[in-house]
């Protein structure tokens, strides 16, 4: 029956569960975020792996070079928002990150997702997730097989994998852009694309909505041009007496026979992956990065409770926004809490940055032991080291802040709410509120109990302000 | 369109070829997107047997999105509404992209065998089987009955 993962295959079992977890386990990492920003070229030959093991990820969360990121996010006052400008610059910025290119391989694989999902789905933090890949802390993105047939031969299977793009193909003409004027591509301002005779608003919502379509064409562009690269640096290495340099980023087929021969189905794409892919802490399930770099928290959302269906029930806008929660996610496979997993890079297979050269590679003439690994050894070392451990909040750093915006949205809303409730009660007699209730007994009362709801309701909201102000201190300091 | 993401031409692909006993989910032609299903009632519930007509509806955001899955045939249950929309944890805030359309349909199949009437989502309905139970059981195997039975289904499809 089914491959139903025993706690959430069972359809009846805790169905409130959620909102249990609303404790800071995982604040300790995600809290503070760790990008390091600056790309590393590939093959420095200086480039020291080990001093930048020391320097990676957790130095960061200590050290000071993660702050500015922190800084930058944690901001939701008006004097530190970001310029319209500045936010189109940064989604730029990450865009290009996005783009898969073949001169930054890792173990075989790349930077960059091969394009399972959606382009507008891949709002993880970059620099994270290309140094826990450079670090070997997570898979690198390989290109998938959609298939794989055991009985291939070694050159039946090198002809394949020779034959991969760097990345899936581009939907060129997609629905919600397909009436969007671009301009010129090539040009940084676009202002003159938006009709001036709209209202402020509509001009934003115009300049965004432009922004995103040109962004979306740029992308392809970028991919692109790199795919070109690719290929003609394949075609380049076919020739008997190559010399360009750049072939040496190229996997050698000894390399891609090494890779593809012995790989995995990830469960949740169903596509072929080279192992070792990545595996869940808890329960030792494969998944591929592409898919775990989809995996994040829910949005900030109201506890599901219980309710007894004979109790009227209470409106998300009358809650206590400081009840909003936003929980990690859990595992996929098993459901524990604050989904992580780990990754084990092949000792003997460590090509590209911080490596050999993909192009030298030759495969070991013994079979390697590690080809067999032990399930149990592997078990140990998992548990052992945490600091390899990678959380999924860890590649999304800026839940803290996603989720102080919108408590601080609500909080504003509810106040506005009250405060044309109350004044529309105090000053229509006719109000529906009053009609039906005997106001010359209770309409002294009614005041008074009004002024109270006012003053509750003032007193929270300036908590709530109160909080926001001291987590950013916090996040400044 | 944007090309079927090879996970649903798995799933589909292994659904005919490895069915789920008292379950089948096809696709439509025109949208490979779009499942037409139906699920028997399980034994000893009072939709015992029904087979119940469903529709299941794979969003572009799938697997990463739970499937919509809703209820074409009439049925009396405090988690299903007039509508035929379901209240199930894995359709909603329990969704986990390594669960599949099977594994789903099995859960609202083990939904039919117990009935949460706690967490309601037709509320007049969850009020009668908190208050009488029997009376509500005794409801649902009539619907069943006039809404589901085997013999209807042929007809009317």
């Amino acid at each position: 029956m089914g491959n139903a993962p025993g706690k959430l295959g069972d359809g009846t079992s805790g169905p409130g569960e959620t909102g249990n977890y609303r404790t800071s386990s995982g604040r300790s990492m995600s809290a503070s975020s760790a990008g390091t920003g600056n790309r590393i070229p590939p093959w420095n030959a200086e480039y020291n792996v080990r001093s930048r093991r020391g320097a990676s990820l957790v130095g960061n969360i200590l050290s000071t070079s993660g702050r500015s990121r922190a800084d930058s996010v944690g901001g939701s006052q008006p004097s530190k928002r970001k310029s319209t400008k500045e936010r189109e610059q940064a989604k730029e910025t990450h865009a290009k990150q996005l783009v898969v290119k073949f001169d930054e391989t890792v173990d075989g694989g790349f930077l960059a997702p091969y394009g399972c999902y959606g382009f507008e789905k891949l709002d993880y933090d970059a620099d994270v997730v290309r140094s826990l890949i450079i670090d070997r802390k997570l898979a690198p993105f390989y290109t998938p097989l959609q298939d794989f047939d055991e009985s291939w031969t070694k050159e039946e299977l090198i002809k394949i994998v020779d034959g991969l793009p760097l990345h899936a193909s581009f939907d060129e003409n997609l629905e919600k852009y397909e009436d969007v004027a671009v301009g010129n591509l090539k040009k940084t301002n676009f202002d003159e694309l938006i009709d001036k005779t709209l209202s402020k608003r509509e001009q934003r919502r115009m300049r965004s909505k432009i922004f995103k379509a040109r962004l979306y064409r740029k992308r392809i562009i970028w991919q692109e041009i790199e795919n070109e690269n690719f290929l003609e640096q394949k075609l380049e290495s076919k020739k008997p007496n190559s010399t360009s340099k750049n072939n040496s980023f190229l996997a050698s087929d000894d390399l891609k026979y090494s890779l593809y021969k012995n790989g995995a189905e990830c469960p949740i794409c169903f596509l072929y992956y080279p192992e070792p892919l990545n595996y869940s802490n808890c329960c030792l399930q494969p998944i591929c990065t592409e898919c775990f770099v989809q995996i994040k928290r829910a949005e900030p959302h109201f506890p599901h409770d219980e309710v007894d269906p004979t109790q009227p029930v209470t409106n998300d806008d009358e809650k206590d926004p400081n009840l909003l929660t936003s929980d990690p996610p859990n595992c996929a496979y098993c459901a524990t809490p604050n989904f992580a997993v780990t990754y084990e890079a092949k000792a003997d297979r460590r090509v590209g940055i911080g490596g050999m050269k993909p192009s030298t590679y030759k495969l070991p003439k013994e079979p390697s032991n590690n080809d067999i690994e032990p399930s149990a050894e592997r078990r140990g070392s998992r548990t052992q080291n945490n600091a390899d451990v990678v959380a999924s909040d860890m590649i999304r750093p800026d839940w803290k802040a996603k989720l102080d915006k919108e408590r601080a949205r609500l909080a504003r809303r509810s106040a506005n709410a009250t405060a044309i409730h109350v004044s529309n009660r105090l000053i229509d007699p006719d109000h529906p509120s009053r009609r039906g209730s005997n106001y010359d007994s209770s309409s002294n009362r009614d005041v008074q109990d009004l002024e109270e709801e006012m003053l509750a309701r003032a007193i929270r909201l300036s908590i709530a302000d109160e909080e926001v102000r001291n987590q950013k201190k916090s996040n400044s300091r | 369109m944007a090309s079927l993401p090879k996970r649903i031409i798995k799933e589909t692909e292994r659904l005919v070829s490895d069915p789920v006993p008292g379950i089948t989910a096809e696709p439509h032609e025109d949208n490979l997107r779009y499942f037409q299903v139906t699920i028997e009632g399980p034994q000893q519930s009072p939709y015992e047997n029904g087979v119940f007509n469903l529709e299941l509806f794979l969003p572009d955001d799938y697997p990463m999105e739970a499937p919509k899955v809703r209820f074409l045939t009439k049925i009396y249950h405090p988690n299903i509404d007039k509508l035929g929309r379901i209240c199930l944890d894995v359709l909603k805030t329990n969704w986990s992209p390594a669960l599949q359309i099977r594994t789903v349909l099995l859960s609202v199949q083990a939904l039919l065998a117990s009935p949460n009437p706690n967490d309601p989502l037709a509320n007049d309905v969850a009020e009668d089987w908190i208050k009488d139970e029997e009376g509500a059981i005794k409801t649902a195997r009539e619907w069943t009955e006039a809404y589901a039975s085997k013999k209807d289904q042929k007809s009317t499809n």
